[in-house]
């Protein structure tokens, strides 16, 4: 890994600008695994992935693996999915449920919260103590969860999940309460896509209200091909009015929140109400009477960023997850989130449509990986070593901390930055 | 055995590798029509409530189950493939080329022997200038029925790949 100094980091981001090299340089990419994705807190699951005891859950944080589990006492952990003998994988499935986990190399076990259980042939290590923490696969320094979206920070310092969140854990309560029964499951299988280019390219077209009219057009525009991205819906959004004019999208709003979260909104509510959605809202009135309702069904936030690797949607709820594998590689998952308590034909029609917007086949994503990949080949030139963010809009600051402007404007990246720049250049605490 | 019944058997033999031919024949005009980007001339071959399934798990039971690599019924097929004639379909500019292959056709006759149902082998190579070449490969499952002059038409049509559950680069061209 190169030495940069802070200095040199700093160097590659400017108020409206940021150096091609945060996209091209791997080591800067080993940097951002050690400084990003080792001190943020970062999304790992969730926990109606492993609802009995026994059940595991493999994924990645950064570039490690890490297995989330639980355990046989009803708790959720999260631990490295290294054997401590000589380091190999010891979890080799995605999900499942297990007894112990058994290391395949020399058959050391371990119980379901990563703790050594058996070492084989143990009469061979007359001179060490074996302590089931210190020889145990290894716990993460911390992870908690908030409506069971499990959370890890590899880093025992900084702070903690709910201050991280910050008004991000307001929109988890309001996905939570859009469900009849309170809660979500993650359930329906996952979209898997990958594309060869920076990971921080999708975290910002996540947030991109510019693009859509022209990335999008052969899905969106008039002449392109319409498709209702939702039941009740008419056709699909369109960008282009009557005389060929790109309508902005900048009256969504942008809202640019601390640690590097970002959101956009909101929803209109759904135009023709089939069956299925009629009875769910009268589930949820029966509930919360139909004031709050109301509230709960207009969507201020649909598109919401956890910085760095994880963003959901509520149109046709989703979560996506952001997985890094090289400097020019990276690979997002998809995760169907089904409102618990809500008829089952509304989650069948939300799976439907994401095989529309968000599989490896989709009419949408499709010309979005498009762009990162040229977007990784165009910077290779040196004509330019600079990236431009310098769209902007009206912007107000709110005593949150939030700000608050327009759907197109680029403050959202820029935003995305400086928590970069806080993350990269923090004193290594040691 | 007499004479006569072997002669009998002889033709419902024949009956039947003349059948199996049929049925192979049409399957690979079917995916030449897609090699051939004559995706309009394809979906025509559906029924009207026909659809084309590709799973996203190996086990998938059912596309209500979960998401899937695509799921369309013909207006959702209408749409992607006019979406793939627009002069700016950036993610297939330029176009993948596809060469799909089919073997280990097996068929049977169902109900009234209107309704086929078709297993068979495929491979589809693709290719994306300034891409690498992909393989996908696994198993077809078909629902014919016959239409108007005796003709076949697809009721459904499901791909298993072997790799459904892999991490894909975008897929134009169905499999």
């Amino acid at each position: 890994m190169a030495g940069y100094s802070n200095d040199h980091i700093a160097s590659l981001v400017r108020p409206d600008q940021v150096h091609r090299d945060v996209y091209e340089d791997p080591d800067l990419f080993d940097l951002e695994m050690d400084r990003i994705f080792g001190r943020s807190w970062v999304y790992v699951g969730h926990e109606s992935q492993v609802p009995e005891p026994g059940d595991f859950f493999c994924t990645r944080v950064g570039l490690q693996p890490v297995v989330m589990s639980r355990h046989s006492d009803g708790t959720v952990y999260v631990v490295y999915n290294r054997c401590a003998h000589r380091g190999v994988k010891v979890v080799n499935e995605e999900c499942g449920n297990v007894g112990r986990f058994m290391c395949m190399y020399h058959g050391w076990t371990y119980d379901t919260n990563g703790d050594l259980d058996f070492v084989t042939q143990s009469e061979g290590y007359p001179d060490l103590e074996f302590d089931k923490l210190e020889h145990g696969m290894g716990r993460v320094a911390r992870w908690e969860s908030h409506h069971g979206f499990v959370f890890a920070n590899l880093s025992p310092d900084g702070p903690g999940l709910r201050e991280w969140l910050g008004e991000n854990s307001d929109f988890l309560d309001d996905v939570a309460v859009s469900a009849p029964d309170g809660e979500v499951e993650v359930t329906g299988g996952v979209h898997r896509y990958l594309y060869h280019g920076n990971w921080k390219m999708q975290v910002e077209n996540l947030i991109d209200m510019y693009h859509p009219a022209y990335s999008h057009e052969s899905s969106s525009a008039k002449g392109g091909q319409q498709f209702s991205r939702r039941e009740g819906d008419k056709g699909g959004i369109q960008f282009f009015e009557k005389r060929g004019k790109v309508k902005s999208m900048d009256g969504l709003g942008t809202h640019a929140l601390p640690n590097g979260h970002t959101w956009q909104g909101g929803l209109p509510p759904v135009e023709n109400m089939s069956e299925d959605h009629r009875a769910y809202v009268a589930l949820l009135e029966e509930k919360h009477g139909p004031n709050r309702t109301r509230e709960i069904l207009i969507k201020k936030r649909h598109n919401v960023i956890f910085y760095p690797n994880m963003a959901m949607q509520e149109l046709n709820p989703h979560i996506r997850v952001i997985r890094p594998l090289a400097v020019d590689r990276t690979e997002i998952f998809i995760y169907p989130v089904k409102l618990k308590g809500a008829p089952e034909k509304m989650f069948r029609d939300q799976l439907i449509n994401l095989n529309r917007t968000h599989s490896p086949t989709s009419l949408v994503q499709t010309d979005d990986v498009e762009a990162f990949t040229r977007a990784q080949e165009g910077m290779m030139t040196s004509g330019n070593e600079w990236v431009l963010l310098a769209r902007t809009g009206p912007q107000e600051s709110l005593e949150s901390g939030r700000i608050r402007t327009t759907g197109t404007s680029e403050e959202g990246m820029r935003n995305h930055y400086r928590a970069w720049l806080e993350y990269m250049c923090a004193d290594r605490p040691e | 055995m007499t004479k006569n019944n072997r002669s009998g058997d002889n033709q419902s033999a024949f009956g039947e590798l003349l059948f199996v031919r049929e049925v192979e024949q049409f399957l690979f005009y079917e995916v030449g029509l897609l090699d051939d980007r004559r995706f309009e001339d394809w979906t025509d071959l559906f029924t009207e409530d026909g659809y084309y399934w590709a799973p996203a798990e190996i086990n998938q039971p059912d596309p209500a189950s979960g998401v899937s690599l695509f799921f369309d019924d013909v207006p959702m097929m209408r749409i992607r493939f006019a979406r793939l004639r627009h002069p700016r379909v950036h993610s297939q500019i330029p176009p993948s080329r596809t060469s799909h292959s089919i073997s280990n056709v097996t068929a049977k006759r169902s109900g009234t022997g209107d309704r086929v149902e078709v297993e068979a082998r495929f491979q589809m190579l693709d290719y994306r200038p300034g891409h690498d070449q992909r393989a996908f490969g696994g198993k077809y499952e078909y629902v014919l029925s016959r239409g108007d002059g005796g003709r076949f038409r697809i009721a459904s049509k499901k791909a298993v790949i072997i790799n459904c559950d892999d991490v894909h680069l975008p897929v134009a061209v169905p499999f």
